[in-house]
């Protein structure tokens, strides 16, 4: 990641959603535990991932504590630390589909509240709405009474099967959670919509990419021919199916037309079929995986960018592709209002979501508050060990103690890593 | 010198650390929990007999109350000869190496020496544990290829799992020790 590096040397990037050290005269007195929650974490690759990255990175500079909880990816489990102190939680659950873990609503009730209590965290922030830890994240946290906000990536449809039963469970996680963040006013519209929220109560905070890790190349590309570049995840939400339709027609009809796909994913041997098919392998490279560093050697080959992602919110690639009117976004949001009783958080549930809904959802939220209690009698809180800090003002990693006792936990830590 | 303080462990439970100074150069731990209390064995036992009994009452055949019988005793012996680790102690001896001890309930001991040029350091490191998120002490060795590289992560108290406060104790101590090791390379 060209980003991560940069920060790597201490630099501040002039890049997305980021808060110059400058600015850190007007830092608020009080800091925040914010835990991030998704099921897409690296080493998965992909927009929101990013996204989590940067904006932790961000808010630590800022002065509060950030940690992450996500699933684990194979032989990344347990807890890693990465730039500036930032925690990372991949706990063992299982996943189901797409990198999403399956949800019961109460599993992971246990671990995720151990996790909230020993790092005292106070705003739960979760992401995207295909990320099933991210829903049971808000729905836990209203349970044990915490501050909510959630970050929606993508738009939805309406009408088919997957997208009514989506909806739903969204109106259901949405309806107490505090503050809501779209990436742009049409996915804000979408997700009011969808949800049934109050307008009010969402915020649009537009992505950004930093220009000089963008920049054109005109010499670079042959203005013989056109060359369309794609690049995405090869994947079903990324509309590779449209595109695998179109390529043959688009070929037949313009003869000086070129495709450069960059990316890698399951819906490849689409892609690979229809270049066998149409004979196309002179017009049709296919480029594999991409680097993130190299994302702009590829752009620059081409004259159209072209995206056929069917649920993309804010489209950073068009944005990269586009590579002009840079737009740095402070990140300055925590929800104010109030954490609702259990008593008013049924009713509005009850209320909010329709009678069947509702009340199926308003039982679950009592079985869950009963098995919190469950787990509070089991292991009181104050049993559990508080987490050494890692980043924040009195981070672990950010001060050095002489012959303190802080000193010790911090060789220990890096050593740990 | 010899002293002892009570912590607890990572379920609450009441553990007892003693801290035994030989020399400067040369320290014991050892961590002792509760023994089998007598009301939680009858607690098992009972429940096996009832149900025992449950069974006996449905098919009416005795030999599952003898059965019963056989299964509490068996798995009482077995308890307590493999799986209820008593005391567990670490005995550090900078020119010498490292020694972990574990007592069980019937008295059975099994110890693991690791030589001193094998120990890369000792530290304390996080980890996810049934339902918890717990904190341990363990022991870093080399890789005898490689000496920059770790090749085996080895636990500490692992039965005992006591919290943090306690282990921060031990770990100051274990590291005064290898600071000492270090400073003297001669034994190397």
């Amino acid at each position: 990641m060209a980003y991560r590096r940069r920060r790597g040397h201490g630099q501040t990037p002039s890049a997305v959603l980021c808060v110059r050290p400058g600015s850190l005269a007007t830092r608020r007195t009080r800091a925040h535990n914010i835990c991030m929650v998704s099921d897409f974490f690296y080493p998965n690759m992909g927009g929101v991932e990013s996204h989590i990255y940067q904006l932790s990175q961000c808010l630590i500079e800022r002065g509060h504590k950030v940690i992450i909880v996500t699933h684990a990816y194979g032989n990344r489990k347990g807890i890693r630390y990465l730039t500036n102190g930032l925690k990372v939680y991949y706990l063992p659950l299982k996943v189901m589909y797409n990198q999403s873990t399956a949800t019961t609503l109460f599993h992971s009730l246990p671990l995720l509240r151990y996790i909230f209590v020993r790092e005292r965290v106070t705003v739960i922030h979760s992401h995207s709405s295909f990320s099933a830890m991210a829903h049971d994240a808000l729905f836990h946290a209203k349970t044990m009474g915490l501050q909510t906000v959630f970050t929606d990536h993508s738009l939805f449809g309406f009408a088919d099967v997957s997208s009514v039963l989506t909806n739903k469970l969204l109106t259901v996680s949405l309806c107490d959670t505090n503050h809501i963040i779209c990436v742009s006013y049409t996915s804000k519209e979408n997700t009011v919509l969808r949800a049934a929220l109050n307008p009010e109560i969402v915020s649009v905070i537009p992505n950004a990419v930093d220009p000089t890790d963008f920049t054109p190349d005109p010499f670079r590309r042959h203005d013989s021919i056109i060359t369309i570049v794609i690049v995405s995840r090869l994947v079903y939400r990324k509309g590779i199916d449209l595109l695998s339709g179109i390529i043959p027609e688009l070929c037949q009809k313009y003869s000086d037309l070129n495709f450069l796909i960059g990316g890698e994913g399951p819906k490849r041997i689409i892609l690979e079929e229809v270049r066998e098919r149409y004979q196309l392998h002179d017009r049709v490279h296919l480029l594999g995986a991409l680097e993130h560093k190299d994302v702009r050697n590829v752009l620059v080959q081409g004259h159209i960018f072209l995206n056929t992602s069917l649920t993309e919110a804010f489209c950073m690639a068009i944005v990269e592709a586009a590579s002009c009117g840079l737009q740095v976004v402070m990140y300055d949001r925590v929800a104010g209002e109030a954490v609702l009783p259990m008593d008013k958080r049924l009713d509005r549930l009850i209320s909010h979501c329709g009678p069947v809904t509702g009340y199926i959802f308003a039982l679950l939220a009592v079985f869950n508050f009963l098995f919190l209690v469950f787990l509070r009698w089991m292991t009181p809180d104050s049993v559990i060990d508080v987490a050494i800090d890692a980043t924040g003002p009195n981070g672990a990693w950010t001060h050095q103690y002489p012959h303190s006792k802080k000193e010790g936990e911090n060789n220990e830590m890096s050593k740990t890593r | 010198m010899e002293d002892e303080q009570s912590f607890s462990d990572i379920c609450g439970g009441r553990l007892s650390l003693q801290r035994r100074y030989y020399s400067p150069t040369c320290r014991e731990f050892c961590i002792s929990c509760p023994r089998l209390s007598l009301r939680s064995l009858t607690a098992v036992t009972c429940t096996v007999w009832l149900a025992a009994y449950g069974l006996f009452t449905l098919f009416e055949n005795s030999m599952i109350l003898s059965a019963a019988i056989f299964i509490t005793l068996l798995g009482l012996l077995g308890y307590l000869h493999f799986v209820k680790i008593d005391q567990e102690s670490l005995l550090i001896i900078d020119s010498l190496g490292i020694q972990m001890t574990s007592s069980y309930a019937s008295g059975k001991e099994s110890t693991t020496f690791f030589e001193m040029g094998q120990v890369k350091d000792v530290v304390i490191n996080e980890a996810i544990y049934m339902q918890k998120v717990i904190y341990y002490l363990c022991i870093l060795l080399k890789d005898p290829v490689e000496p920059h590289r770790i090749s085996q992560v080895v636990p500490v108290f692992q039965s005992a799992k006591p919290r943090l406060d306690c282990l921060i104790e031990v770990y100051r101590s274990c590291q005064e020790v290898l600071a000492h090791q270090k400073a003297t390379p001669a034994s190397a």
